[in-house]
């Protein structure tokens, strides 16, 4: 009887000790969501969105910045994910599972928690200057996809993992190929978390500032980027600039920048988690 | 006169089967499989007779499905998986380096304990082994859906649905869907893998009706742990033990008059 | 499985029973004939109601064991044997029954004389022999005693089949014994059958334990 009531108690205190924990976290991010909405929703407008960068704060929009972010987004997408998921189904269905394989696996997780910045370090040398690319949206997407991919990887390999095996077997015992398996499929039935986990990365990858500063991505460009060779910038890096500057305005403007920011995130991860969702009601 | 029609038929199956015993379909010679260090099958030698039910009974991990998934080459595919012997179907060698295993399995269907279909509508279902081999033409793909679905005995229930998602009908729906899916590839050989197991009896009954009438088109294999199952079912019973096969007759004599002790053991509930 | 073996052994312990009872019966009624002594007899009419309620508890006992446990191989070649077996012992069970009937129905004596040329008594000592042979063979599952009914089996045959001509020649010496001689006659009828019941008996025994058909065997050649 006391031991049942000790464990209630324990029980109990574990709970609330974890409402607690969850608490600091939400308060903490409504706090800031706060803050930042207070300081910036007012000087959200169109013209906000459509202005390029200007000496003067009130004047000064977000377009080429978010013009850049779009094309580092877009670009990065095209090139990270078919990679990504390509590597991935590699490694899941055809890689001889062996010491090889292990290594790989290992590498790539490691991989996954490099800090940023040096990948920054390696599109400079790699993209910018080897290739010759320059400061380029195409060398600052080529760096992200870098960043991502490893993500990509283990979030698609996970969702091909969880595919039941008497799916692969039913589609093998019909005479299909590995080939027309993995097509006809494992690849629909895991895309709900391929999705996912690609959406989510690129979310990621939008909010990374540090790899596009080493690259070169500037703070000030006069122009949104027209094609993949042009100077860009992209919306961390205007908030970054923003900041450092001592007039209130552009304080404003980079509260302003960061809702948007926000925004188009929040967008996404919605997005990543209505697919995730149709994808578990197709299994249960 | 009605009489005498009657005596000519009976003598012509009578023949017809005297004739199929001297036929084999499946021919299996020293078979041996490892996984790794592990041997699963220890020199299994057997012939299969066409157009006849065989179940493979035996206790868990007597190696009976293994040997089952040696006849489409299932096992290829697994980790440290490795084969010894002969198994020719038709006189032809299936472990033979020419032998396409995309080829073999069109000519060697199989059918899953659990209910497998795949995630897809019930025609899709269906139509998915024509469409892998290119068969596109919408009218082909209609009637052959259509005949195997009539095949498997669903075709009533489903034919106003087959948009429908095939995860939504009922277990032993999807079962025969499954069985549907193997006939529209038009094998001549469908393996069985304790395809009742998940299953209810009136399930069960429906799969094993579907079994016997299939019989005069195909040769099945069934692999069951249900004795009952392989006496209702079967011509032909193998009795299968850690990876040997200890008795191999017809169903009859296996479930009356059991040739060795361990069989009578076995089939008769004494150790399991 | 455990469940199953035991209720095997029940069957198995009923039909043994069945056996010795069943043995008995014929054998008190044959006494209460060669004795006169209707009380006997009396008490093997009694004693009919007795077979007659394990004659029924056996069959559907055995029923039940077959729905239940749906036997194959040797538990299904014991059940039918059980059965069949049971069936057999029931008809012994009838004729002792009525051979009890006519000592009670005729109580005078049967002359020493008519007992003696009809062989009745080396029928009598055959039978009990057989009853012996078919007991050790139920018991003991022994194939070679179920087997050595067979040959005693023709001697009663050959007995009965003189019996006609022997009472025929002795109706005719004295027709005061024409209803002892008839009543003798069908009593003789009866053992012969009881030989036939033991033999089928034994054909049970040896399907069970050897999944053998022995029947009709003789009838191809």
């Amino acid at each position: 009887m006391n031991k049942i009531q000790v464990n209630r108690w324990k029980d109990q205190l574990f709970k609330i000790w974890g409402i607690g924990c969850t608490l600091v976290g939400l308060i903490l991010l409504v706090l800031f969501i706060g803050d930042i909405l207070i300081d910036g929703i007012m000087r959200i407008d169109w013209g906000f969105v459509m202005n390029l960068p200007s000496r003067k704060a009130e004047k000064s929009g977000i377009y080429t910045a978010l013009m850049g972010s779009l094309w580092i987004l877009a670009l990065t997408t095209i090139i990270a994910f078919p990679i990504g998921v390509a590597a991935a189904i590699y490694l899941e269905e055809y890689a001889k599972k062996g010491r090889f394989s292990a290594l790989l696996e290992i590498n790539i997780s490691n991989l996954a928690g490099v800090p940023s910045i040096i990948y920054g370090l390696l599109g400079l040398e790699v993209f910018v200057r080897i290739l010759n690319l320059g400061a380029s949206v195409l060398a600052g997407s080529l760096t992200l996809s870098l960043l991502i991919l490893p993500i990509i990887i283990v979030a698609t390999r996970e969702s091909i993992k969880a595919v039941p095996s008497t799916i692969r077997d039913a589609s093998y015992a019909l005479g299909a190929s590995k080939w027309q398996t993995i097509w006809n499929q494992i690849l629909p039935a895991s895309s709900g978390g391929i999705l996912t986990g690609v959406i989510l990365s690129l979310s990621r990858a939008v909010g990374e500032t540090a790899p596009l500063i080493v690259v070169g991505a500037l703070a000030y460009v006069p122009f949104a980027p027209s094609n993949p060779m042009e100077e860009f910038s992209v919306l961390p890096i205007q908030i970054f600039n923003w900041i450092s500057r001592p007039q209130h305005g552009f304080i404003e403007n980079a509260a302003a920048a960061i809702i948007i920011l926000l925004l188009v995130t929040f967008m996404m991860n919605a997005v990543a988690v209505y697919y995730r969702n149709k994808w578990q009601k197709k299994w249960n | 006169m009605e009489l005498v029609a009657e005596k000519n038929t009976k003598n012509f199956t009578m023949n017809k089967e005297s004739e199929q015993e001297s036929k084999t379909k499946i021919s299996i010679k020293n078979a041996r499989v490892w996984y790794g260090d592990f041997e699963a099958v220890k020199g299994i030698s057997m012939d299969i007779k066409p157009n006849s039910v065989t179940a493979f009974i035996g206790p868990s991990g007597c190696g009976k499905s293994t040997f089952l998934r040696l006849f489409n080459r299932m096992n290829d595919y697994i980790d440290g998986f490795r084969m010894e012997g002969k198994i020719k179907i038709d006189g032809t060698n299936i472990y033979n380096k020419k032998i396409h295993v995309e080829e073999l399995r069109k000519e060697v269907g199989m059918v899953f304990q659990k209910p497998n279909p795949f995630p897809k509508s019930i025609y899709e279902n269906v139509a998915y082994g024509l469409k892998i081999q290119g068969i596109s033409d919408k009218k082909v793909l209609d009637s052959r859906v259509e005949k195997a679905l009539r095949q498997a005995d669903l075709w009533e229930e489903v034919k106003d649905d087959l948009k429908k998602s095939a995860l939504a009908l009922s277990g032993g729906q999807q079962q025969r869907l499954c069985i549907a899916r193997t006939l529209a590839v038009e094998p001549s050989i469908i393996l069985m893998d304790e395809p009742t197991s998940a299953l209810d009896p009136i399930s069960t009954a429906k799969i094993e009706n579907l079994i016997f009438g299939l019989k005069e088109k195909y040769t099945i294999i069934i692999v069951t742990h249900n004795m009952q199952q392989a006496s209702r079912i079967s011509d032909y019973t193998a009795f299968f033990y850690i990876g040997e096969l200890v008795e191999y007759s017809k169903t009859k004599t296996l479930f009356t008059k059991p040739e060795k002790k361990r069989t009578e053991n076995y089939i008769t509930g004494r150790f399991g | 499985m455990e469940n199953a073996n035991h209720q095997k052994e029940l069957l198995n312990q009923a039909g043994l029973e069945m056996m010795s009872l069943c043995i008995s019966q014929l054998e008190k009624a044959t006494e209460a004939y060669l004795n006169n002594d209707v009380d006997l007899a009396e008490e093997v009419i009694y004693t009919e109601a007795h077979v007659n309620a394990l004659d029924i508890y056996i069959e559907k006992n055995c029923e039940r064991y077959m729905a239940l446990y749906t036997p194959v191989a040797t538990d299904l070649r014991f059940v039918i044997a059980i059965l069949k077996i049971n069936i057999d012992l029931e008809r012994i069970g009838d004729h002792a029954y009525g051979i009890s009937k006519y000592v009670v129905e005729d109580e005078t004596k049967t002359p020493e004389h008519l007992i003696k040329v009809l062989q009745f008594e080396k029928m009598h000592a055959t039978i009990r022999d057989m009853f012996e042979d078919i007991m050790d063979a139920f018991e003991n599952e022994n194939v070679k005693s179920a087997r050595k009914v067979f040959k005693k089996d023709k001697i009663l045959d050959a007995i009965n089949s003189e019996a006609f001509s022997v009472i025929e020649a002795e109706i005719k010496k004295d027709t005061g014994i024409i209803g002892k001689a008839l009543q003798l006659s069908s009593i003789i009828k009866k053992y012969e059958r009881v030989g036939d019941l033991i033999k089928n008996i034994a054909e049970e025994i040896i399907f069970y334990k050897k999944a053998e058909l022995i029947k009709h065997k003789g009838n191809k050649k």
